[in-house]
């Protein structure tokens, strides 16, 4: 077995088990959506060692001693409570089916910088499909999280 | 699947040789496995073994294309951005891309003359792809001074590739000293372009021609037809893209084919944003549990003793079923229950119309997504394999893959009851005189896509048995009418059922029907246990309801002053293999069939046939935005031929407030018209724009009313009660929240009626045991049920609040009044509570019975209510590609009062941009009955990068005076005018109107080339 970290807590999983079906299935740690299973819609984006990746993409032996981050573990993330508080303030999603996914991408890139600019913003939600909002309602969060992250930095 | 990790090259390539496959990332393969290439059954993995990292010109092989992305490398650093998305290329590297033979990047390693480093030696890159052989280690890149880089998918960005193109260049003193030009990617083979090359070489670059260039390009490129993409499209694509990429872009002078509006003043709109919207912003009630995944859909329910259930399709367009054998499914370990046809204890059939469509089939099915059988293990691994040892002996009938096949004479039949479900027929005036009037006259076949409802939550939920009956938890629209069809098909008494259908993690009419609640119901019910059944998005995709295709042909005449004189309609939609809701749309779309003006002369015709096209069903918008779509190209080719613009030919045939409908039914006061055209003509999108060097811009609008609620046949009435328990105002409401903001409206509306604040309400809905039923969460009827259930339910619990307050308090009711937190003192200055709500104890639910407003008309299914909307459109027209980009949209709406801001303005947005997809990229095409698309990979919905940068939505809000009827609904209104707006904004571009949606990019540039 291989052993990783779930949201700071020891895990296991077999080298060939998909992490998504892992997650899911056998640790019932639904917090992460299945959407597509072939990383096509990102709603199973967590963070691996801090990088935004889709968990239908990667299998056991590629997360072999890595820190697995799900929305679960958002707090513990630096940005996760600022981006957590944006979104609720601009209202970001309509269902939240793909908010888990949007959430790890937004909060993976606002990590590694606080002050990205509206295209890279963008480009960080490209592997997110999110069918109710039309993304603009997102943006607005993503974009009111990086103001409110500028004004906790000055 | 063993995976090795072996210490050195040579192990890797000795485990290779022996038949494993190797691994670096990995990202490819769940793509692969998707469309059918099995998995290996040795990965070797290499990624440790191989060099990563850049240093100059030479990449590590296992570089991942991300930090290449970032990299700064000439042309492979952009053609990097288009492969897949960040997420993905953290783990694609670049020797996968290229070792895969089908890569993205292959065109830019060719132009970039690249030199592969293997264990097996160093080649140039068309020697490695010519035959490949040995790992990949590093590549090795030559650029020149210039380069150009074109990726061409399906859509604006994450999407597999029809072509890539990519060249550098080195002129020195105008003479073209060094040049290479490539193509490949997705089905196209790599192929570097020597011909062409050969020719350029020594060339003045002044001297190149253009068109002789893009010929030459043309006819050296070999690329293959796909499901999605012509080979003629393929090589147009990447000659123009290659071309341009040389010799830049040639000069082209703006047309504009659409005549500019005088300007309007704006008529009252309410500006719908955070920042414009003050104290009317609210953070939604169900956002915050939403964004952080602590919500719990019903497909995410888990238990120990949860079975997991699977169910078997017929991946068979159309065959008779001659024997299901599921004995070695059974014996199977593991297996808790296998149900087919034989344990239906009652009707074995369901559909909200008909009931035509099989839980479980049992003499044959008729589309691949059909159920014949399902199973409960105790695990999904389990369930699959007794899936596959389920034995189903079929015999293939003809397939009926088209419409008009399915209404042939002789035409083989999906029912007994013939192809033809519905015909619908509208009739006016006097037809012969209308066109004796008409001088101007446009006709055109309009046609429009079977759209996947795409919701990111599939199908799913769970069920258990509750004492003698069934507990039921599945995404769904409507509880109550979910309840009644089980009840038919397990022959239940509807009160030993409940049925629970909120949250769904999303819906748009395509969770209407049922979906995997009798597979789900049968198989809690043998086993005993609680099952639980999620499908997969493949699953989905093949079983799932779609948006019925339609195609709409009209014929609309006016005279010389731009007056519809007379309009003759004929539409045929494909229902797929059962009614479901498809009759209702096609109603919709025929009673839509003038558009919101008034046409004394026309006919209809419409037919809904079942083919084996899948199964066609209920979906936002519901056949008014496809009517929209026709009538609404049709004014503006009207316009232009009579030289007016697009608002003055709508104002001169807007019907008049307060006529009949188009049946001939009353219809509701309030009508907007008048001032959705003047928001259109005080819209600043009319104005000039920058678009880019290879883009045409277009601006165009449309003009949109949605009927809401189900019609006059269909029974439509709701339940509605009010309670206070546990210091909270409790709104009992059987809605759904499928994202909409349900929630949100009856925090609002309650509030906004009694007083309190909006964290003094709770909303119980979604569930037939805690809720009442309010009828079904469709047809943009929501918002008036809230609204109508809070006006007729407040008072009473208003007044027995204040009693009960005036007792405890030993004060009379006039001094009393309900403020945020509970009852304050109406004689006060200040809004503080002097009572809470929970000092006050309970008061039992205050329940009342109404019905959705409808008119008398009974001679068809016709709207009372209506809602209008106008949109606007700027688009770019990309002229090497044929893509349309979305610069702008533009909403104006009037639905009435707004009820709550955020979640109207997530109706809008959503609206157009599932608009947006429907017009430019969404289409399930079919063959055979077989659906071409088979996931998220070529299905394409919009992504971040299709919507437009801006989007503007306003309300205008008021009612006529003495208007009962409140808040219309919001759901459909903002779908319904953007691939009109769209269209007519290309047209203003290109001068010609595309009618095929989504637009084929090859037919936009055949458009542009007849207009030049």
């Amino acid at each position: 077995m291989i052993r990783f970290s779930l949201n700071g807590t020891p895990a296991e999983i077999a080298p060939d088990a998909m992490l998504l079906t892992h997650l899911r299935e056998a640790l019932g740690a639904t917090d992460t959506k299945v959407g597509c299973e072939i990383g096509r819609c990102g709603a199973c984006t967590i963070l691996h060692n801090g990088a935004p990746m889709n968990a239908c993409l990667l299998m056991g032996w590629q997360v072999e001693g890595a820190e697995i981050t799900t929305i679960a573990g958002i707090a513990s993330v630096p940005a996760g409570e600022v981006l957590v508080r944006a979104m609720e303030i601009e209202n970001g999603f309509q269902c939240g089916y793909c908010a888990p996914g949007v959430m790890m991408s937004l909060v993976g890139l606002l990590s590694r910088d606080a002050a990205p600019s509206d295209d890279m913003i963008e480009e960080a939600l490209e592997g997110n499909i999110c069918r109710c909002t039309g993304y603009h309602s997102i943006l607005r969060g993503a974009k009111l999280a990086r103001d409110m992250l500028k004004e906790t930095t000055e | 699947m063993k995976i090795s990790r072996p210490e050195s090259l040579d192990d890797a390539l000795s485990l290779i040789a022996d038949g494993g496959v190797a691994v670096a990332g990995g990202s490819g393969f769940q793509l692969d496995f998707s469309q059918g290439v099995p998995a290996p059954e040795h990965y070797v993995r290499i990624g440790h073994l191989i060099p990563t990292g850049i240093e100059g010109c030479t990449i590590g092989a296992g570089t991942p294309l991300e930090d290449i992305r970032h990299a700064g490398i000439p042309l492979l650093s952009e053609a990097c951005a288009t492969v897949g998305a960040p997420n993905v290329r953290r783990l694609a590297t670049l020797g996968g891309n290229l070792a895969w033979g089908k890569g993205c990047l292959i065109p830019a390693l060719i132009a970039l003359d690249a030199q592969v480093e293997t264990t097996a030696g160093r080649v140039p890159v068309l020697d490695y792809l010519a035959a490949p052989s040995g790992i990949v280690l590093s590549v090795c890149i030559r650029p020149l001074a210039h380069a150009f880089w074109r990726k061409v998918g399906l859509r604006q960005a994450f999407t597999a590739s029809i072509i890539s193109s990519a060249g550098t260049l080195l002129v020195l003193e105008d003479q073209i000293a060094n040049v290479r030009l490539a193509v490949g990617g997705g089905a196209t083979p790599p192929q570097r372009l020597s011909g062409v090359e050969n020719w350029l070489m020594g060339q003045s670059i002044w001297d190149v021609d253009p068109d002789d260039l893009k010929a030459r390009i043309e006819s050296e490129i070999t690329a293959p037809d796909c499901a999605f993409r012509t080979s003629n499209y393929r090589k147009r694509v990447a000659a123009a893209a290659l071309t341009a990429g040389m010799l830049g872009h040639v000069e082209k002078a703006p047309t504009s084919a659409i005549t500019r509006p005088a300007a309007t003043p704006a008529p009252d709109l309410t500006e719908l944003s955070r920042a414009d919207g003050g104290n009317r912003w609210h953070t939604r009630p169900d956002m915050p549990a939403k964004i952080r995944g602590a919500l719990e859909y019903l497909t995410d329910k888990r238990g120990d003793d949860m079975l997991v259930g699977r169910i078997l399709r017929a991946g068979r367009a159309h065959a008779k079923i001659l024997s299901i054998d599921t004995s070695k499914a059974e014996a199977l370990e593991g297996v808790k229950a296998v149900v087919t046809h034989r344990d239906i204890d009652g009707l074995n059939g369901f559909g909200i119309v008909f009931q035509d469509q099989p839980a479980l089939c049992s003499d044959k099915v008729r589309y691949t997504g059909d159920p014949v059988a399902a199973v409960a293990a105790v695990d999904g691994e389990t369930a699959e394999k007794a899936l596959s040892l389920i034995k189903v002996d079929y015999e293939d009938l003809p397939v009926v893959d088209s419409v008009e096949g399915a209404l042939a004479e002789g035409a083989v039949q999906v029912h007994e009851s013939g192809n033809l479900v519905t015909e619908v027929i509208h009739d006016k005036g006097d037809l012969a005189d209308g066109w004796a009037k008409a001088v101007h006259i446009v006709e055109d076949t309009y046609v429009t896509p079977r759209q996947m409802h795409g919701f990111m939550e599939t199908e799913g939920g769970w069920a258990a048995p509750e004492g003698d009956g069934l507990l039921m938890c599945a995404g769904g629209q409507h509880g109550a009418r979910d309840r009644l069809q089980l009840s038919r098909i397990l022959d239940l008494p509807e009160d030993q059922l409940r049925i629970v259908t909120s949250p769904t993690g999303g819906a748009f009419g395509g969770k209407d029907e049922l979906t995997v609640q009798p597979a789900l119901a049968l198989l809690a019910r043998k086993s005993g246990s609680p099952v639980r059944l999620h499908l997969s998005r493949a699953e989905s995709v093949q079983a799932g309801t779609k948006r019925n295709p339609m195609w709409l042909k009209m014929k609309t005449g006016c005279d010389a002053e731009g007056r519809i004189v007379a309009q003759e309609v004929d539409v045929l939609a494909d229902s797929g293999a059962y009614a479901s809701l498809s009759p209702g749309v096609l109603e919709t779309a025929m009673e839509h069939v003038v558009g919101p003006y008034q046409v004394a002369n026309f006919h209809a015709r419409g037919r809904l046939a079942y083919t084996n096209n899948g199964a066609g069903g209920a979906f936002r918008g519901f056949g008014a935005n496809q009517m929209t779509f026709a009538i609404e190209c049709q004014i503006d080719r009207l316009a232009e031929l009579t030289g007016l613009d697009p608002i003055e030919i709508r104002r001169r045939n807007l019907r008049t407030p307060g006529s009949p409908g188009v049946l001939g039914q009353r219809v509701a006061p309030s009508e907007r018209l008048v001032e959705m055209l003047d928001a259109s003509g005080a819209s600043p999108l009319w104005t000039p724009f920058e678009v880019g060097p290879d883009e045409i811009a277009g601006v165009g609008m449309a003009l949109n009313y949605q009927g809401n609620g189900l019609g006059t046949i269909p029974e439509d009435q709701a339940d509605f009660a009010l309670a206070l328990k546990d210091g909270k105002i409790v709104a009992l409401c059987g809605l759904d929240e499928i994202g909409q903001g349900m929630i949100a409206s009856l925090h609002a509306a309650v509030s906004a009626k009694l007083g309190c604040g909006r964290d003094d309400v709770v909303a119980v809905f979604g569930d037939t045991k805690a809720a009442p039923d309010s009828g079904s969460t469709t047809a943009s009827r929501g918002g008036y049920v809230v609204w109508r259930g809070v006006e007729e339910t407040a008072p009473a619990l208003e007044a027995a609040i204040l009693e009960r307050a005036s007792a405890r308090l030993g004060r009379p009711v006039e001094e009393l009044k309900i403020v945020p937190g509970g009852i304050g003192d109406a004689l006060a200055n200040t809004g503080a509570p002097i009572l809470s709500f929970a000092e006050l104890g309970d008061i039992d639910p205050i329940q009342e019975h109404y019905a959705f407003p409808k008119t008398e008309y009974t001679k068809g299914n016709a709207r009372f209510i209506f809602a209008f909307g106008a949109t606007l459109a700027r688009v770019a027209v990309n002229r090497v590609t044929g893509f349309v980009r979305i610069v702008d949209l533009e909403m104006h709406t009037a639905a009435g009062p707004v009820i709550d801001m955020a979640s109207y303005l997530g109706q809008m947005e959503g609206g157009l941009v599932q608009g947006v997809g429907f017009t430019l990229t969404e289409d399930m095409p079919m063959r055979d009955g077989n659906p071409l698309a088979k996931n998220f990979d070529t299905y394409m919905m919009p992504t971040v990068r299709d919507v437009p940068k801006a989007m503007r939505v306003t309300a205008h809000e008021g009612l006529d005076d003495g208007d009962p009827f409140g808040p219309r609904g919001a759901g459909e209104l903002g779908i319904g005018a953007a691939t009109p707006a769209i269209a007519n904004a290309v047209a203003d571009a290109l001068g010609k109107w595309p009618v095929v949606t989504p637009f084929p990019q090859e037919t936009i540039l055949d458009l542009m080339e007849g207009a030049q």
